[in-house]
């Protein structure tokens, strides 16, 4: 259009309303153009007012502080699953390991939600032991345990493998913590007679920093 | 749901429950109601913890269901609802000062579980107070009984809706949903229970470690199923009437702040007299006559009926019209203006942040603004006595931040601007929204500042969990003073330092997040109040 042009034709520098009636008089310098972004802390001219103290805002900041720490420890804290370590180790069947099959750790009442919100909960089948013998699969009493040869034939050898993978698979599926909670040494968990730091894999040794040591790590 | 509150909701989501609840119910809150499966297709979660999400925030009432046509179930969350977890602290607090701590537990564990049965909550509450009671004493279920029947009689708890009960007559599958109902009268009914028993103390572990490993004792208590009484009522706190109190607290200082303290305390008791009366959301109080107000005085009060009546006069009088005479039967009829006390505190919150912010000059405008309704800048120079310059430069960086608008008022039909007037105003509802969103918006940096600090010094704050840990236990078995010595040794100097200074800032910046809530309560408030005139 003809009176476009950079702005640099007649008229320029005019505005479309009337500049005094906004407090600009004529002829008073107009403040600088921006040329950036404001600072993202501008200045602060005026210092804030000090938080109100006393024993009323203490107790409702410490009830606060407790409140927080409370809620991650309820069983509505939903943790992340830890992602799958790159080996599985033998300690990973000891160390905590969060609800079963991704069941919720509390009993909510079920008749008041929807029911496609209910969780089946796969109860872990006696382990019973089968094997294949003369075709057919046979359970394993502990009286009788069958011949090495039959054990070892290629049908059985599969199965165990299969069950093997199977449990570790459900082991690691369980969501763990990302670290066992290091002083937790009471026995507990999975009826081991050892405490908590005899499965401790030696993963987290030397992950602390050693500012402030003289001698050397050997 | 503006981003401001979006922003807020995922940071407290993700505090209080971690981070696929806040990915659920963000999701929810962004795109409004919607199904189970296109929840679980769009956030890309598994089925499964959705369902769990989906669980725990219904259990907190922060999202509600609704059966559809075709047995579709559809999700909507509350976001106001996620917003209130900022003032939990301050219902807990306020409970205390009613009912002591018993009442606060009681609270307590309402807000922290959602919702439970009365039984449930006794027996949780007397067992908590039994830990902290000396040796021997224990806590009674009668006296917990009691506080909860109090609270439940001055509405602080309400029940939550129930299921129905179905006749055995219904036709065909059961609803995919139950649709919930409540019946306005049993609100607040408490029902008979004749709960007997005193808190159990949690046996100390040195004695089961002789017993039975914890495993097979967790299995028993869940398979301790007497049949509960009140099975199926669960109960939550009733948050609207904690925040009439919070209104009303807010009032009474505010006229003892003006006044003195005898007329707050008419104030106070004027409110306490339609607490049950009033709608929370009435815009004034019902008429009270002065004879009912002298008698329902506090009975350590002893003013005389002609000192009571000239303060009503008084407070009537008052140009903030805090309290209206109404009527002359009875002695006199007095209301409270409960929207134009909302009104009053929300400008005078808006006065206030315009001071701290710009200065006192600048306040002096905006009040001036305020009182004239309309003023253009000439006026604005002369009334407020400032000279021009520094008049036309506040009332810009007011402007700017849209504490003040500018009114268009043209004097020919064709909008010329130069014969059009332009008039400074202050729109109370819009700036009070401006300034809520902003509110938000501090309260998420605030979080945002409290998570960045504590994660920065995670490694020094576990360390100096680990060393009062090992000194906890090391104290129990009695150990020398010089072994626990070296202990604390551990931690040095300048640690202690970094660590006394963290805590500083994460107590100022949790100060901080309490004080900006309580504007938020203000403003909200009253814009709330207006909204429904």
């Amino acid at each position: 259009m003809a009176s476009r042009g950079g702005g640099r034709g007649r008229g320029r520098g005019q505005l479309t309303f009337n500049v005094e009636a906004v407090g600009i008089g004529k002829g008073d310098a107009l403040p600088p153009p921006t040329l950036q972004p404001s600072p993202l802390f501008p200045p602060l001219e005026f210092y804030p007012v000090p938080l109100p103290s006393g024993e009323e805002g203490e107790y409702v900041l410490a009830l606060k502080q407790e409140l927080r720490g409370a809620m991650r420890q309820l069983p509505y804290f939903i943790r992340p699953a830890v992602p799958k370590r790159d080996v599985e180790r033998y300690s990973d069947k000891y160390q905590m390991s969060g609800p079963v099959d991704n069941a919720i750790d509390w009993n909510p009442d079920w008749r008041r939600l929807p029911r496609e919100l209910k969780i089946r909960v796969r109860k872990l089948q006696k382990e019973r032991e089968y094997i294949w013998k003369n075709g057919r699969r046979e359970e394993v009493t502990k009286d009788c345990l069958p011949p090495l040869a039959l054990l070892l034939s290629p049908h059985n050898l599969r199965e165990s493998q299969l069950l093997f993978h199977q449990e570790y698979s459900l082991q690691s599926k369980l969501q763990q913590e990302g670290k066992a909670q290091a002083w937790n040494d009471v026995m507990e968990r999975k009826e081991t007679d050892y405490i908590m730091s005899y499965f401790d894999n030696g993963e987290d040794f030397g992950g602390d920093s050693d500012d402030n040591m003289d001698e050397a790590i050997y | 749901m503006t981003q401001a509150e979006i922003k807020l909701c995922s940071l407290l989501l993700q505090e209080h429950f971690g981070e696929i609840v806040e990915k659920i119910g963000v999701h929810l809150i962004r795109t409004g109601s919607q199904p189970l499966r296109v929840i679980a297709h769009d956030t890309g979660t598994s089925l499964d913890q959705v369902k769990k999400a989906l669980c725990v925030l219904i259990q907190h009432n922060l999202v509600t269901y609704q059966v559809h046509k075709r047995g579709v179930v559809e999700y909507e969350a509350q976001c106001s609802r996620v917003l209130r977890m900022l003032r939990y602290p301050r219902y807990i607090y306020t409970s205390k000062t009613l009912y002591s701590d018993t009442g606060e537990l009681i609270v307590e564990e309402l807000l922290l579980n959602g919702k439970m049965t009365m039984s449930a909550v006794v027996k949780k509450v007397a067992d908590r107070l039994t830990e902290t009671m000396e040796d021997g004493k224990t806590m009674d279920y009668a006296e917990v009984s009691n506080t909860f029947v109090r609270l439940a009689d001055t509405h602080f708890v309400q029940r939550c809706p129930l299921v129905p009960a179905t006749e055995n007559s219904d036709p065909g599958p059961p609803p995919p949903a139950p649709t919930l109902v409540i019946n306005e009268k049993d609100m607040y009914l408490v029902p008979k229970l004749s709960l007997i028993g005193k808190g159990k103390r949690r046996r100390s572990s040195e004695e089961d470690a002789a017993g039975e490993p914890k495993a097979k004792r967790l299995k028993h208590t869940t398979e301790n199923k007497e049949p509960i009484p009140d099975d199926g009522i669960y109960w939550q706190a009733n948050l609207d009437r904690f925040h009439q109190h919070f209104r009303d607290q807010t009032i009474v200082s505010a006229v003892a702040n003006r006044m003195d303290q005898t007329s707050s305390e008419i104030v106070r008791t004027m409110l306490r007299m339609s607490e049950i009366t009033t709608p929370s959301c009435a815009p004034f109080t019902q008429p009270l006559s002065s004879n009912e107000i002298f008698r329902s005085l506090p009975v350590g009060y002893n003013i005389s009926k002609q000192v009571l009546d000239q303060y009503l006069t008084l407070l009537a009088d008052d140009p903030l019209e805090f309290v209206g005479k109404s009527g002359d039967s009875g002695g006199g009829m007095y209301v409270i203006n409960l929207h134009k006390a909302l009104a009053s505190l929300a400008t005078a919150t808006l006065e206030s942040v315009v001071q701290e912010r710009f200065g006192s000059r600048c306040a002096r405008i905006f009040r001036l603004v305020l009182q004239k309704k309309h003023l253009e800048q000439k006026q604005v120079e002369d009334f407020a006595m400032i000279p021009a310059k520094e008049a036309k430069d506040m009332l810009y960086k007011m402007l700017s931040e849209n504490f003040i608008s500018l009114q268009e008022i043209p004097k020919t039909p064709d909008h010329a601007p130069s014969r059009t007037f332009y008039l400074y105003t202050v729109n109370i509802l819009s700036a009070a929204r401006m300034l809520l969103h902003r509110c938000y918006k501090s309260i998420a940096n605030l979080i945002e500042r409290r998570q960045f600090e504590t994660k920065e010094n995670k490694r020094l704050l576990e360390k100096s969990q680990r060393v009062e840990a090992i000194i906890a236990s090391m104290q129990a078995t009695g150990a020398e003073e010089e072994q626990l010595q070296e202990i604390e040794e551990m931690i040095t100097a300048p640690e202690r330092q970094q660590l006394e200074t963290l805590k500083r800032n994460v107590n100022k910046l949790d100060a901080s997040e309490i004080q900006v809530d309580e504007t938020i309560f203000l403003l909200e408030s009253y814009i709330e109040s207006t909204m429904k005139r």
